[in-house]
């Protein structure tokens, strides 16, 4: 024990015999370490983001709709109306309640949008106002106008590019065509399946969602104006879209929903599914990340063994006359990973410091995004320019360990280097 | 009869560098007694400081016999022959060669602390020594704050400290000022006489061959001459028997 702390005090002393290089070294692991957290901090918040804003645009957390559909799109595959009662019932048990930020139903379809000056094929949604204002963020971003209201039975939302193609504003009329769903059977609401229908609406609102395909492409309407125009009945929908408190609980409500609904013709998604794409693109992301984090974690690793290996090459002969004294390799193995440890303890300090100092700026003030991208924000990824780090305390501490282990693991080197001094050739003399 | 504190039989050891072999010992055997106090002498090449790497158990012969503290050193393995050079044998470098981060206290007690000894004692033989050869009051003192007599006097204090057998010592006085090694070999000569601990020198330095008192010259890896000197015989209770 005695031994052990006179190895502690020696390898403690060791790493200030030389100040400039320590601090120096301590200076890139530490960067190192900070460039890790801050990166992760970015990357995981700007990933949380992008699945906030993605899941309110698109689908929701979780979304229910008919089998098949997820593959093909047909506006024919609807939800039967047994389906959706048996989805009502079970989102309101206590443990769904408590999950459960929104629920809208939606009954989706094609179509072409007039006006007096031009068309648009768009992708009509038909929609619960107040339903959909608890999930979708498109209430939030009109930018003329307002969303769609229970009173206002003839209104639209369009797109902010479609408003732009078809020359409109708030209150223009114009008309929406599509073909009427094909139901197995005799008419419904006097309309027959396959049928060209058209209605005229009036413009309540425009919105700007920054995402290409959605404002040049969608549009929201009541949903029984949809229903009636698709020769829908009132209580069948495309889908049922969930927004939950926490994506994480996702797939835990798809397995709830698949076991509630199990032999029904349905398909229960989360965001993972029914938006495959950004789930590889995140993945993908992360792994990249992973990547470049290997190579700053080389690097610093490579300085570490530069600086561990020098002071142990300069010193061979102190070492030399260490064992001479009977000092064992074990111990002078020990004592040279106890100067690396000290090192990376210090390192590691400076760089928590300046890598949660930095992630909280980026937590609490962002980063904006438009000052990076002057020519324009990609569209795909993030929607919100500015960008909050979110780091959690399983990051820092994963992160932390990994440095740690590199530069543990990388001292092995010189210490069995020291270990393995020579005696006599370490000598010069006796 | 006295066990001897170091016996070498028929020692030989050649260096190879490639295909070049630099024999540095031929056949080398002596005795020394506890409580000598000896100096080997003789130009560079001629074995002095293999002889003294030898004895030390930093080396191994490639033939003979090495028998130190009654120890037969060929026999024993690199840790056995660390645990002799902790426990039984004390060095003295050229070069002072003190650990730069610790104090000149805390060089002098590392050894003590690799065999364990408790810190009273430690403090205890450390003071003790320190008094005894001109180091008080610079306790504290790295060695970049002391000047080379003083270091070396540190580096005595830690191969004393142990109160070894036997202590090695190779050119101790070549780096220090006439005045300065004349005091430290005064140091030298009074713990060997007052501890009985047996001392071996190499030397070039005339000054430590007249103190020693026992002369081996060497040329050519063989003992050219080993000659008793006019000074105090080894005296009666010298350490170094078995352990």
């Amino acid at each position: 024990m005695t031994s052990v702390l006179l190895l502690v005090k020696v390898s403690w002393r060791n790493v200030w015999r030389n100040p400039r290089g320590t601090l120096l070294t301590a200076l890139a692991l530490g960067l190192g370490l900070a460039l890790l957290l801050i990166s992760l901090g970015l990357l995981d918040g700007g990933h949380e983001q992008t699945i906030a804003s993605a899941v309110r645009f698109g689908p929701g957390d979780v979304v229910i709709q008919a089998k098949g559909f997820q593959d093909s799109g047909s506006q024919e595959l609807l939800l039967a109306a047994r389906v959706v009662s048996r989805v009502d019932a079970f989102l309101q048990t206590a443990p769904m309640k408590r999950v459960l930020l929104g629920v809208s139903p939606r009954l989706l379809a094609t179509g072409l949008l007039s006006s007096a000056a031009n068309s648009a094929g768009v992708t009509l949604v038909g929609v619960i106002p107040r339903e959909e204002r608890a999930v979708s963020l498109i209430p939030q971003r009109m930018v003329e106008g307002t969303y769609l209201s229970d009173d206002n039975p003839s209104g639209i939302v369009i797109g902010a590019a479609v408003a732009d193609k078809l020359e409109v504003k708030v209150g223009s009329k114009v008309v929406l065509m599509t073909q009427a769903v094909r139901q197995p059977g005799a008419k419904v609401k006097g309309v027959t399946g396959g049928e060209m229908q058209s209605t005229l609406l009036r413009v309540n609102g425009i919105f700007r969602t920054g995402i290409q395909a959605m404002d040049a492409n969608v549009i929201h309407l009541p949903l029984p104006v949809a229903q009636t125009l698709l020769g829908v009945p009132d209580n069948q929908v495309t889908q049922v879209a969930l927004l939950l408190r926490r994506e994480g609980d996702s797939l835990m409500v798809a397995q709830g929903l698949r076991q509630q609904l199990a032999g029904a013709p349905v398909e229960v998604l989360t965001w993972r599914e029914s938006m495959p794409m950004l789930a590889q693109i995140l993945g993908l992301d992360h792994a990249f990340n992973y990547v470049m984090n290997g190579v700053v974690l080389a690097m610093v690793g490579l300085g570490i063994l530069n600086t561990i290996l020098m002071r142990v090459l300069e010193r061979r002969y102190e070492f030399g006359v260490c064992k001479a004294l009977g000092l064992r390799p074990v111990q002078l193995a020990l004592m040279i990973i106890g100067e690396s440890l000290a090192l990376t303890a210090i390192s590691l300090a400076f760089g928590l410091a300046l890598g949660l100092s930095v992630e909280h700026y980026f937590a609490t003030a962002g980063l904006n995004l438009r000052l990076l991208f002057r020519t324009g924000l990609p569209p795909a990824l993030v929607v919100d320019p500015m960008l909050y780090s979110r780091l959690s305390l399983e990051r820092i501490v994963s992160s932390v360990s990994i440095v740690f282990i590199v530069a543990t693991v990388i001292s092995f080197y010189p210490a069995l280097k020291a270990a393995r001094t020579e005696l006599p050739d370490a000598l010069k003399v006796l | 009869m006295v066990q001897p504190a170091v016996e070498l039989n028929d020692v030989s050891k050649t260096y190879r560098t490639g295909s070049i072999e630099v024999p540095a010992l031929r056949g080398v055997s002596l005795r020394i007694v506890p409580g000598e106090f000896v100096a080997t002498a003789g130009p560079s090449g001629s074995g002095k400081t293999t002889l003294l790497n030898i004895i030390g158990g930093l080396d191994r012969a490639d033939a003979g016999e090495v028998w130190v503290a009654g120890q037969n050193l060929q026999l024993l393995s690199s840790g056995e022959l660390a645990r002799v050079r902790l426990q039984r044998i004390g060095f003295v470098f050229q070069t002072y060669n003190l650990l730069p981060v610790l104090t000149a206290l805390e060089n002098t007690e590392f050894t003590l602390l690799l065999q364990g000894v408790a810190k009273h004692t430690r403090r205890e033989r450390v003071q003790k020594l320190f008094s005894e050869i001109g180091l008080a009051g610079l306790e504290n003192r790295r060695p970049a704050e002391l000047s080379g007599g003083q270091q070396q006097r540190v580096a005595v204090a830690r191969a004393m400290v142990t109160e070894p057998a036997l202590i090695l010592a190779d050119e101790p006085t070549a780096n220090l000022d006439s005045a300065t090694a004349l005091a430290l070999l005064e140091v030298m000569e009074r713990l060997n006489r007052a501890t009985g601990t047996t001392f071996i020198f190499s030397t070039h330095d005339p000054q430590v061959m007249e103190r020693a008192h026992r002369l081996i010259r060497l040329r050519d890896g063989q003992i050219a001459s080993d000659e008793a000197r006019d000074r105090q015989a080894p005296v009666a209770a010298a350490k170094g028997g078995a352990a």
